[in-house]
């Protein structure tokens, strides 16, 4: 291949769904050098599109416009069998390995294993997953069960598989998010020795550190375009940022901010001291006072969402504590910390937020009469009052009270959601993703909705993956990373670059 | 003023519902049997049918009364069975613990115990089997239900019988034979108890908090543990409640045939399972209702009942049965537009491939298949 052919190049890609342009003219180009083959990072926030575009590059979807070429000749994928017939592998974010089966089942898997059509013959099916892992230097027994692994040994059994397909372009989707530093350098020294043997990676992260580490070029996209593309040495992390958040976020990151009673003097209401958790929270400090919006930022596995489950009691904690105005709340005593004012919106609203196939009523009801002695009845009348009302004030747009709440659209859901604790009058909102999957209007109520909470006078703890929203909602925001709180600033001193800088480990 | 996608999703849903509450109370009632419909048109349809086919034995007095004792015991272990259905899960050990304890009130009886006592012990009795054997395994150590049940099942039969030493004992209270086969105003005992057991179940569920807790573990046992709920609790109080339905079985049982047998009916739960699905509630829990449970015993009575006297092997009885609870169940909500998507999808394959709706996800499948079409 002569130097000047890009390995792999995707122009001009645009793509619809429904009305909505998820890329408007992106590219990439996968420029490489000779023999040795490249790292190229993709960046972007959510929803900028960098999933439809690796969805595009292995095939599952189709672009509207625009083409894939591989080393200069144009290619149609219809399919990931077409996307690896020319040599191009997905390496999923959810790792996609079968965990009952043996490390060589799980890298041949979805061929024939070796031996003839009658038998499987072990020997030769351990001698070719043997093979492949040798040339990736891992020693692993072929015989293991990848149940046993780690999440980067497993991640390694899936580049295997890819291998063992003759992939010539690796898509790694995030594959370090829920890694520990040591998990993140083994993977990054079996990308190395593959860029060596001219395999290349395509690589998405949203840790900057990462990028600078083993990035070789970058493309950022924003809001569905390539904004930014070149070699890693063209960037500093200040550029990358820029490029991810635009340069109107300067303006646009500064919200009025929330006229909030100053100088709230005494105890804060939530305070975290010296917390370490199994889930890997590392030495948290922090507090919430009476109608005050903390926000919690981080990227995925940085332990926003297990610091909420901890305060909860839904977590095991190591050591440490964790006290509602002054008297310590139980570790583990979920019911303890209802009762004591506490409300958790979970993240996945439909398994853990509302019950789907209950009516609003009982929904809304529920946390309010959970001390209630179970084989006496619910007074209907007084009930009905009562959901009326709060149906009212949260604006939950339903036929009746008594329709299930999974007809709901999403945004109703998480009203519902939010109306349960709002009905016992909280002293403390933990909220994980608040506006997940909900429309910009719905959106906006949420929001509005919080903000009467708070100046009520409760305190609210929202985690949350989108910048612009904990800035626009928040009075103070701490950034997490790796389980612990890195930097924690009012929302005036805030903007998205640095919340960006500071969320992918850059300080 | 913006319109929420949900209210005009819901109101999409039940138009005639909305509509019914207007015009008045027949229409409300109506629409509030959505839930079990397809078993209540199939049980008149069956009594119509029956009445027509046989006018002088079906539709008597007599006949009716018999009807409805035959499935009595079948009725007091679905009512429990629905409770388990609910709370999602299963209970596959009634009537193995309906025979234990219809033989430990036998036992007592014998002991001298008065006949209203040892009823009561009797249903206490299998109450605790049930909340020791399962509902402690399943709510607090989380085992499967299934293996639980399945497994207390296995180990209450050969209870019953090693300590039976597989003989039956014969029970001369009058008290006990009175709840089988007496009559009080001129209706059978069974009947009445039937109604009383009915009534109790519906207020459970429907007018206590214990009833909201069994929906809400059933429909999602994380958020109801996330809203304060009990789970635990609930789970292993529902436990004891299908073993007490069991027991009350047993102790009619064991009335209706003068003795108490080690005998263990396995395919009684199976029916009592079919009976609360055929009335619509769901086996992954959280929906349904008793009120259905009650249609669906009867139906599998009528059925019975017709059958037998216009001369039809009871067999028949099962078969139909069986194509029933198919149909009833694809015949429910939730499956009946995947049902309608894979009967029509022939006509979709001979037809130029459509174009997905517009403000959809894209479908990988979809998307995969229509490139081979086009290669």
């Amino acid at each position: 291949m002569t130097a000047g052919t890009p390995l792999l190049a995707l122009t001009g890609i645009h793509k619809q769904f429904g009305g909505v342009h998820a890329l408007r003219a992106a590219h990439l180009t996968l420029r490489g050098a000779g023999e040795t083959g490249v790292v190229h990072a993709l960046m972007g926030e959510n929803g900028s599109g960098k999933s439809t575009m690796l969805s595009i590059l292995s095939g599952l979807i189709r672009p509207d416009t625009g083409t894939v070429s591989f080393g200069g000749t144009a290619a149609t994928l219809a399919g990931p069998v077409d996307a690896l017939r020319h040599g191009v592998a997905m390496v999923s974010q959810e790792t996609a390995v079968v965990e009952r089966l043996s490390v060589a089942e799980n890298v041949l898997l979805g061929r024939r294993l070796a031996g003839s059509p009658m038998r499987i013959s072990w020997r030769g099916t351990r001698t070719r997953a043997r093979s492949v892992l040798d040339r990736l230097n891992l020693d692993y027994d072929p015989d293991w069960i990848v149940a046993d692994l780690r999440p980067d040994q497993r991640q390694m059994v899936e580049i295997a598989r890819a291998l063992s397909m003759d992939a010539k372009i690796l898509v790694l989707d995030e594959p370090t998010s829920h890694f520990t530093d040591d998990e993140v350098e083994s993977l990054f020294a079996v990308i190395r020795s593959l860029r060596e043997r001219g395999i290349s990676t395509i690589f998405v992260s949203h840790r900057l550190k990462e990028i600078f580490a083993i990035a070789d070029e970058v493309t950022v996209l924003r809001d569905g375009q390539t904004v930014a593309t070149g070699p890693i040495t063209d960037f500093t992390p200040e550029t990358l940022v820029d490029a991810m958040v635009g340069e109107t976020t300067g303006l646009r990151g500064k919200p009025a901010g929330r006229a909030r009673p100053a100088g709230q003097p005494g105890r804060p209401l939530l305070s975290v001291h010296g917390l370490h958790t199994a889930s890997g929270l590392r030495d948290i400090d922090m507090t919430v006072d009476r109608g005050e919006i903390v926000g919690l930022a981080g990227l995925v596995g940085a332990g926003c969402s297990d610091l909420l489950r901890a305060v909860f009691g839904l977590e095991d904690v190591t050591a440490g504590e964790i006290s509602l105005g002054g008297e310590p709340l139980r570790p583990g005593d979920t019911r303890g910390a209802i009762r004591r004012g506490i409300g958790f919106v979970p993240a996945d609203r439909r398994s853990e937020g509302a019950i789907g196939s209950m009516s609003v009523n009982d929904n809304l009801m529920l946390v309010h009469t959970m001390g209630r002695p179970r084989l006496s009845h619910p007074p209907r009348a007084a009930e009905s009052r009562m959901v009326a009302q709060v149906m009212r004030q949260v604006r939950i747009r339903a036929a009746s009270a008594a329709v299930p709440v999974g007809s709901l659209s999403g945004g109703n859901q998480q009203k519902v959601v939010l109306g349960k604790w709002l009905v016992s009058d909280p002293a403390l909102l933990l909220l994980d993703e608040p506006t997940r999957g909900v429309d910009v209007a719905g959106k906006s109520e949420i929001h509005q909705l919080l903000r009467l909470a708070a100046q009520r006078g409760v305190g609210l703890l929202v985690s949350s993956s989108e910048n612009d929203e904990l800035l626009e909602l928040c009075d103070r925001i701490a950034v997490m990373f790796r389980g612990r709180i890195v930097t924690s600033c009012t929302a005036q001193e805030a903007d998205e670059a640095m919340l960006a800088r500071y969320a992918g480990g850059h300080t | 003023m913006i319109t929420g996608s949900g209210s005009t999703q819901a109101s999409h849903e039940a138009p005639p519902a909305a509509a019914g509450r207007r015009t008045g109370g027949a229409a409300a009632a109506w629409a509030a049997t959505a839930p079990f419909r397809p078993v209540l048109i199939l049980v008149v349809a069956l009594l119509i049918a029956l009445t027509i086919w046989l006018p002088h034995t079906f539709p008597t007095g007599t006949n009716l009364q018999n009807l409805l004792t035959a499935v009595a015991v079948l009725w007091i272990i679905s009512m429990g069975m629905t409770f388990a259905l609910l709370s999602g899960g299963v209970d596959l050990s009634v009537s193995a613990n309906g025979a234990l304890s219809g033989y430990f009130m036998a036992e007592i009886l014998g002991e001298g115990v008065p006949a209203g006592v040892a009823i009561v012990l009797a249903v206490l009795f299998g109450a605790g089997v049930g909340l020791l054997c399962n509902g402690f395994l399943i709510g607090k150590l989380k085992l499967s239900f299934f293996v639980v049940t399945l497994a207390s099942m296995t180990a209450l039969t050969g209870v019953v019988n090693l300590w039976s030493h597989t003989l039956s004992i014969f029970v001369t209270s009058n008290v006990v034979g009175y709840m089988a086969v007496g009559h009080f105003l001129g209706i059978a005992v069974p009947i009445w108890i039937m109604a009383a057991v009915f009534v109790v179940a519906y207020y459970t569920q429907r007018w206590t908090y214990f009833g909201r807790d069994i929906y809400a573990v059933g429909g999602s046992l994380t958020a109801a543990r996330l809203s304060g709920i009990r789970t635990t609790r609930t789970i292993i109080a529902v436990y004891g409640v299908t073993g007490g339905t069991a027991a009350f079985a047993g102790v009619i049982l064991v009335g209706s045939i003068g003795s108490a047998s080690p005998t263990v009916d396995g395919t009684l739960p199976l029916l009592a399972v079919a009976a609360v699905l055929l009335g619509g509630t769901a086996l992954t829990g959280g929906s349904g209702s008793v009120v259905g449970t009650a249609l669906g015993v009867l139906f599998i009575g009528v059925l019975q009942n017709g059958l037998s006297i216009g001369g039809v092997s009871g067999f028949w009885q099962d078969v139909v049965t069986g194509i029933i609870l198919v149909a009833a169940v694809l015949g429910s909500g939730r499956t009946r537009r995947p049902l309608l998507r894979a009967l029509s999808r022939p006509q979709a394959g001979s037809a130029p491939p459509a174009t997905p709706p517009a403000g959809t996800e894209p479908r990988t499948e979809t998307a995969m298949r229509m490139g081979k079409e086009e290669r």
